[in-house]
């Protein structure tokens, strides 16, 4: 089986007491500890602005525990990209930022859609999955 | 200005042909400026009683627009206990034991709320999470 291993510090002073947050989570298919993810999709996208794109053609097995992690690659602080998912609106990611979330891709209508804000974005993303069959709806 | 860090590292040895080894940092600010974030809410721990749909960011209490972002690690160390994550509805994903997301959460407010709620898929499972505000 692929072993794939995702880990997280979060470290801030914004308190008194300084943050440090840890985490490491080894990438299992859905409900098993003996399989990990074993497929990926990656890519890197250079976005002009206004326009979107859709984050995958094909669209992972509904209910499993594939993972999407997306970074905005680029520089400018003012650009963003805005992240979205069936029409409602996740988060932005500005110049630097990245995400790590599950995504379940439940339906044909669930992809995460990416738009690009203020100049051509450049960011790459990557998603670990367990299966490309798209869900009956 | 307080200094906030969120670092990934994702790595693999036989996922592919070539070893997967993905490190990288960002400093979170306000939107559109190089200005740390201001505020931060946890690190929060729940515990659920039962499996019902728990509302763990309220967009309605938070500046719509923003540059947040949150974290929600699912503590459970049975494989088959998910938690169930949604934003304004939407269903997101699932969280399987020892799972973490780290997201930018605009808190919109527009049309649906945008309020982040986990579903347990079995009673008693604990949750922590925080969220860094801009």
């Amino acid at each position: 089986m692929a072993t794939t291993t995702a880990a997280i510090t979060l470290t801030s002073d914004l308190l008194s007491d300084n943050i440090s947050v840890s985490a490491s989570s080894t990438l299992m298919k859905a409900g098993t500890t003996a399989d990990g993810l074993d497929q990926i999709e990656y890519g890197y996208i250079d976005l002009p602005t206004g326009d979107e794109y859709d984050l995958l053609a094909t669209t992972p097995t509904a209910g499993k525990a594939s993972k999407l992690y997306l970074k905005n690659h680029s520089t400018d602080e003012t650009l963003f990209i805005s992240v979205t998912q069936n029409a409602q609106a996740i988060g932005k990611l500005y110049a630097g930022d990245w995400m790590f979330i599950p995504a379940d891709f439940h339906d044909a209508a669930a992809d995460i859609a990416i738009t690009a804000n203020g100049g051509t974005n450049q960011f790459c993303y990557a998603i670990f999955h367990e299966g490309t069959a798209l869900a009956t709806t | 200005m307080a200094t906030t860090t969120a670092t990934i590292t994702l790595s693999s040895s036989d996922l592919l042909s070539d070893e997967l080894a993905l490190s990288t940092t960002a400093t979170l600010t306000e939107a559109g400026n190089s200005t740390g974030v201001t505020a931060a809410i946890g690190l929060s721990r729940v515990t659920i009683s039962d499996t019902s749909e728990t509302t763990l960011f309220d967009a309605s209490a938070y500046t719509d627009d923003k540059a947040h972002k949150i974290y929600i690690k699912n503590t459970s160390t049975t494989a088959t206990q998910y938690l169930l994550i949604k934003v304004g509805g939407a269903e997101l994903g699932r969280l399987y034991a020892g799972d973490f997301l780290f997201a930018p959460w605009s808190a919109d407010t527009t049309s649906t709320d945008s309020d982040v709620t986990a579903t347990p898929s079995a009673s008693g499972m604990t949750i922590e999470y925080m969220a860094f505000i801009d």
